[in-house]
Formats: C-alpha cells, structure tokens, sequence
C-alpha cells in the first residue's frame, strides 16, 4: 500500500518531534547533566520570551557556548549531507549513491590534510583547514565533471568512473602527505574519520547559509529528479532540460557535501542512509522524500554525535565511525525486511 | 478525416551520430486524425528518425516541425507540450506509483513545485482511462507485468495532452492481445481527437492493419510512402528485407498480409539446385521440403492452375508453365531443358502422364542421360497413372534403368544425402 496523505503527514509529525527530541536530549546530556526543561527556559529566556530560569551561569555557559552550537552544527551537516545523498543518488539513478561518489569528500579531504601537513592548521581560528576542504571538494567536483563532459553532454556513467578514478588518486596523495607528517598525523586522523567537536557558533555562521543555499536550490530540482529516475532520455521527452539538471545536481551536491565536510571532516552513512531509509517510509516522489529527509538527515547525526561523546565519555569516538556503526546494522535491518516484502509480493 | 495541416513535418531531414548520416534526405508527414507507420529493417533510421521528431537529436540537415513549430527552438517543456513519445518500456529506478508514473506526464505544465491543478488531476485520470490501468492506480510500477506496464507509459504520453504521439516499437514486449489493446487505444486516440500518430512497427502485417499509410525506411532513406496495400509488397519484402514472401489481401478486411509460411531468403543456403517435375499436387510436399532444406528449387514443364504451380508461384520459384489442358509447346520445353541441365538433381514425381504432359519424361531421359542426377518417386505404380497408352510406361522404364528410386517422400528426400 502506499501511504496516504494522512499518513504522510504523521510521518512528517513523528519526524519533526525525533528532531526536536533529540536536540534537546543532546544538549541535556554531558559531563554535567542539565534538565530537559532547563534547557528549554534557557533558550525561551534567550529569545526574550520569558524570565531567566533559576539556573547556574555554568549551566548557561555549557548550553549557549558548548553543546547548543554544537547540536546546531550536527544538524546542519546532517541536514547537508543527506540532502546531498538525495541528490546524487536521483542523478545518478542509483539508491548506493552517496556524496563522496564525484569525489568531493575525498578532494575536501585532501584540500583539508594538505593545509594541516604544511602547517596552516591554526590559521584563521582553525577555518584555514575548512576553507582549504571546502574549495578543494568543489575543484574536484568541477574537474570529475569536466572530465564526463564530452562537447555539451555529460555522460552520467561516465562521470561515476570519472569520480572513483579520481577519488582513487586523490586517495593515493593522501597517504603520501600523511607519510609525511608528523605529530599532526593525530589530527588528520580524526579529521578524516570526522568530528564536530568545539568548532563554536563561527562554523555554523559559516556552513548554514550555504547548506540553506543547496537546500532551496535542490527544491526547485524536485519534479525533475522524479523524471530523471525514468532516464534521461524519458525526462527529455517529458521535457525536463537534462543537460541544465545535471549541471545544477553536480552544483548543488558538491555545494551541500562540500560545506558539511568542510566543517566536520568526512562523515559516511548519513548521505546514503538517510534518504534510501526514508524512501521506504515516504515512498519514491522527491516531493515527498525532501521534507522528510530534511528532517530525518539532522535527527540522525545529532544522536550519532552524541552517542559519539557520551559511550566512552570523557574520550570522544570518531563520528564517522559511529554513524557507520549505527547505520550499517540498521540499514542491513531495513534491507533485509524490504526484500522479504519484494519477495513477499513477487 | 485527416486535416490538410500536417502536424509533424520533416523535411529533407539528414541526421546522424557525428560520423556518416545514419538517415538521408527523409521527409514525412502526418496530419491530425493519421495514423503513419514507419516500417523498415533494423539499422534502417527508424529510431534515429523518432529521436529526430522528439527533440532529442538536432538534424545535420532539414528541417522538423511539430504543430507548425520547431521543437529545437523551443524549450524541452514547450516541446513536450506538442509531442509525446511512447518508448518500449520504463524502467524506474526508484519505486513510484502508477498514478505518480501517469502524472509525470503532466509535467509539461506543472511548476517546479506543487502538486498540480485539478485539471492536472483530471487529466491524468483520463489518460489512465484511455489506456485501461485506473485499477492500478495504487500499485507501484515495477510489480505490473510487461503489458500492464506498457499500458502505465502509454496513459503517461496520453497525459501530455500533444496533438502527435510517436510510438516507438510499442508492441516489442507485448503479446498479441496487448499489442492490439495499444494499437486501438491509440487508432482511437487519433480519430477522436484528431491527433497524429507516428508509430515506428516491426510487424509488417500489424502495421498493414492499424495505419492509414505506412512509410518504409531503408537504409536511412524512404523508399516507398503509401497506402499500406502500396507499401507492403512482395516487392518491398524482397528489395528491403531481402526476403521471399507473397503478399496477399486479408479476406476478410482486405489489409494486405504476409503469408509467413512462406517466407524465404533470396539466397539459398545450401546453393544446390534441385529441379523438380510435378504435377496434380504431387510435387507440393516435395517443394516445401526442398525448399525448407535450403534447395534453390525449380520447376517445370507444369500447368497452370495446378496445386504445384501454385505452390511454385507463393514460393516466387523459377518454373516453366503453360496454360492449362495445352501440350508442352517446344519453347516451354527448351527452356525446362535449361532449368534441368542448370540443377544438380532432377527429381521426377510419380504423376499421371497422359500427351499433355508427357514432353516431361523426355525433358528428364535427356538429363539423365547427360550425366544429371535424377531420382523418380514411384509410389504409385505406373501402369496406375499412365493415360498415354504405354509411352509413358516405356519412358518410365528407361528412366528407372539410369536414376535413383524411392518409394516415399522421406526415402526420397534422405536420398538426396
């Protein structure tokens, strides 16, 4: 069956408050524990819609300079690279697509490490390593799509190649730079495996306008990205303008990842996971799928980031490897379930 | 009736992939209320052809109007407002609804965002109609059968609303019952609304009986453009697929129709030459078989009217004939001589020989004689079927002396080795 409109909208509804929820649920939790409701006067008083509650100026402190940005930040990412991963996968007609498939993560990455290695890591406040990551993910989204265009047309087969040729060897100069660093091997390594921890209101300041720019852009592509699951050669005939589609999706997808792992290092699962899981839920029309994965995308990293600094606390797991190892179970789950019911109806 | 606008023109269009133009100076056109096949062999531009109409390649040379417009100069929505194509089949690559497949045909009209007018709606909901899937409304495409599906791609071009339809070898993955529900949907299509329809077809007879003019490609370039009685000919069979068949009008409707159990290529397989001399019906069996068997066959001296020589003219066979209850006049004997000494076996079957034909027994003693194989069927005994008062017997002995016997069909044909 498919699901009604009603059903839809309860979908968007338990969505919308797993959001707040674990927004919440994430600033309340740490080393020290600040209650729900708290929390909740704290940022009502902020807002000027309300008397300061009666809690202590640590307690403010922790709230408005620690954990809120950096729930923030996860939900923007989240919200980035999910989006992203919707993107790529409607372009690339493939449900295993994800934001790291034009190389972007990997050209972030490279841009990122080559700034730490030659010792530029503390320039700007630490945003020179960002900057670096965010233009070196765009030059080789721009290069990888280069490289498929032939005379006007891009070859979306050939753009996948072009973008695992190109992610191999940036990979491989990867490694030659982290041969070469030393001490800074550290922070490479967690950059790589992904974090967001004390990057202050400064990176949201940043990344939210951008990821708000990706998100409004990738609205306008809805309808088209419904056509292109067709073919390209379908949506032409139903009028969609496929050379200008691709052109925008490879735009905007490198815009969104880029941004997202410019701040958090590379992040998996989120852009793969979040908008494949929602499609079972919500069904396949993009017009659908983007409301609920804008919501579901920051839901997920903002309980991925703090299951990340509370197992081990006070140590901090990589995030990366936190939303792998909860994504990959779950979404092995969902798979296998999905099959059963293909089977089921076959 | 057609209007005298056309709705789809192309003229002298010359398109191809960069290299040689895969079509050549082409130019057509249907009108409101038509319905046009486009026939051709494969490789012969019918696709090319349809990617030119559709906006989808920009011809090298001519020029495409689709509702007195050119689609090049228009956007992709414009374009799709004019002109719809119905491919051979979707493959979705997420799971969508029939109802959300048949609104993406709507698209044309929508705006980026929203979920459409009610007229959208109503639309959409009368193209499910026409091609019959409203029942499906609900079911995701990818569960339906071949031919649900092809109904579901059909309701989506009906959906765009365009006065030309341009069907792409829409019955390739239907049976027959399906390919005829498409067909009527779309012959109705353009009776009511007056839409034009090109429908690019493989099947000869199929296009023969659903279009109003068929228009045959070859090699890039029309060859022929007419009523289908006009086109589908043995003719066209031969010089553009490079088959033998007989064309022949349906009895009932009076479409012209190929007798596939006829069919042959133009070359033998085997390149042996067989001559075969018949008569009464006797040698039909035998000329079917011959010919299955990859036997370049002739036949000959036979009358006209006779099974065999009717057999021999649906097979397009090299024969010599004369009219009936006639003797062999000597050029018809002459020229069976040619045929006979030309072959590498004369098969001899066991007519009844009376003067009219008994020409034939000598024609094929003076093969033998000159060293040509020949095999007589003798199932029935000679004394049985000789009304020329003994000559025949006597011939038939001779014969019998120098040529190969067989009792049967079977044994004659394993005699051939």
């Amino acid at each position: 069956m498919r699901p009604g409109a009603r059903r839809y909208r309860r979908v968007l509804l338990v969505l919308s408050v797993a959001l707040v929820g674990s927004a919440l649920l994430a600033v309340s939790v740490g080393a020290v524990a600040i209650s729900p409701g708290s929390v909740v006067r704290l940022v009502v008083w902020k807002l000027g819609l309300g008397p300061r509650p009666n809690v202590s100026r640590a307690a403010e402190v922790i709230v408005f300079q620690l954990r809120l940005p950096r729930v923030a930040l996860a939900m923007v990412v989240g919200l980035a690279l999910a989006v992203a991963g919707t993107l790529f996968q409607g372009l690339f007609r493939n449900p295993l697509a994800d934001p790291a498939i034009i190389g972007v993560s990997s050209g972030a990455a490279l841009g990122a490490i080559a700034v730490i290695v030659l010792g530029g890591g503390t320039v700007l406040g630490g945003l020179g390593v960002s900057a670096a990551a965010f233009v070196g993910g765009l030059l080789t989204a721009f290069f990888v799509y280069r490289l498929a265009r032939v005379g006007p047309a891009v070859n979306v087969a050939t753009l996948l190649l072009a973008g695992i040729a190109v992610a191999a060897v940036i990979s491989a100069a990867m490694s030659l730079f982290m041969s070469f660093a030393g001490e800074e091997i550290r922070s490479i390594y967690f950059w790589l495996l992904g974090g967001l921890s004390s990057r202050g209101w400064t990176a949201i300041e940043i990344v939210a306008p951008l990821a708000l720019l990706g998100v409004v852009g990738t609205v306008a592509l809805v309808r088209d990205l419904n056509l292109m699951s067709l073919g390209e050669e379908r949506a032409a005939q139903l009028g969609v303008d496929t050379a200008r589609f691709k052109r925008r999706a490879v735009a905007l997808g490198a815009l969104l990842a880029g941004a997202a792992v410019s701040v958090s290092g590379v992040i998996g699962f989120v852009g793969l996971m979040t908008p494949h899981v929602m499609r079972l839920i919500v069904g396949s029309d993009h017009r659908r799928l983007l409301p609920a994965v804008l919501l579901a995308g920051p839901t997920f990293l903002v309980l991925a980031d703090l299951v990340s600094r509370v197992v081990l606390a006070p140590q901090e797991l990589p995030l990366g490897a936190v939303t792998a190892l909860i994504g990959g179970p779950f979404f092995l789950v969902l798979l296998r379930r999905e099959r059963r019911r293909a089977s089921a109806v076959a | 009736m057609p209007s005298p606008e056309p709705l789809l023109e192309l003229e002298h269009v010359s398109a191809g992939y960069g290299g040689a133009p895969v079509v050549r100076d082409v130019t057509l056109a249907v009108s409101g209320g038509e319905v046009v096949g486009l026939v051709g062999p494969n490789g012969s531009g019918k696709t090319t052809l349809v990617r030119v109409a559709s906006r989808a390649l920009r011809p090298e040379g001519g020029s495409v109007r689709v509702a007195g417009r050119d689609p090049y100069a228009a956007s992709g929505r414009e374009a799709a407002r004019l002109l719809a194509v119905v491919p051979q089949d979707i493959a979705p690559a997420f799971s969508f609804s029939v109802l959300e497949t048949v609104l993406m045909g709507r698209t044309p009209y929508l705006p980026a965002w929203g979920g459409g007018e009610p007229d959208d709606w109503a639309k959409a909901r009368a193209a499910m109609l026409a091609a019959s899937v409203q029942h499906l409304a609900d079911r995701p495409v990818e569960e339906l059968s071949g031919g649900e599906r092809q109904r579901v791609v059909l309701a989506q071009a009906l959906a765009q609303d365009a006065p030309v339809l341009v069907l792409d070898e829409p019955t390739t993955h239907l049976d027959i019952r399906h390919v005829l529900d498409v067909l009527s949907i779309v012959r109705r299509l353009a009776e009511r609304d007056g839409s034009a329809v090109l429908a690019v077809l493989h099947d000869l007879n199929l296009a023969g009986a659903v279009c109003d003019r068929i228009v045959a490609l070859h090699r890039g370039e029309v060859v022929t453009d007419g009523r289908p009685e006009e086109v589908i000919t043995s003719g066209l069979l031969r010089s553009v697929y490079g088959v033998e068949a007989e064309v022949v009008p349906d009895e009932a409707t009076g479409h012209p129709t190929v007798r596939l159990g006829a069919i042959r290529t133009t070359t033998s397989v085997s390149g042996r030459r067989a001559h075969v001399v018949g008569g009464a019906g006797r040698a039909a069996p035998l000329i079917r078989r011959l010919s299955e068997a990859g036997y370049d066959v002739s036949v000959g001296v036979l009358h006209e009217s006779d099974t065999d020589a009717t057999v021999a003219e649906r097979l397009n066979l090299a024969r010599v004939s004369v009219p009936a209850f006639s003797a062999i006049d000597p050029e018809s004997a002459a020229g069976c001589a040619r045929l006979m000494r030309s072959a590498d076996v004369v098969i001899v079957c066991d007519v009844p020989f009376g003067p009219g034909n008994l020409e034939n027994l000598r024609l094929a003693l003076g093969a033998a004689e000159a060293g040509i194989r020949t095999l007589l069927l003798d199932q029935v005994p000679i004394a049985e079927r000789d009304f020329s008062g003994g000559e025949a017997t006597a011939l038939w002995g001779q014969l019998r002396e120098i040529a190969g016997v067989a009792s049967s069909y079977d044994g004659l044909i394993s005699g051939l080795g």
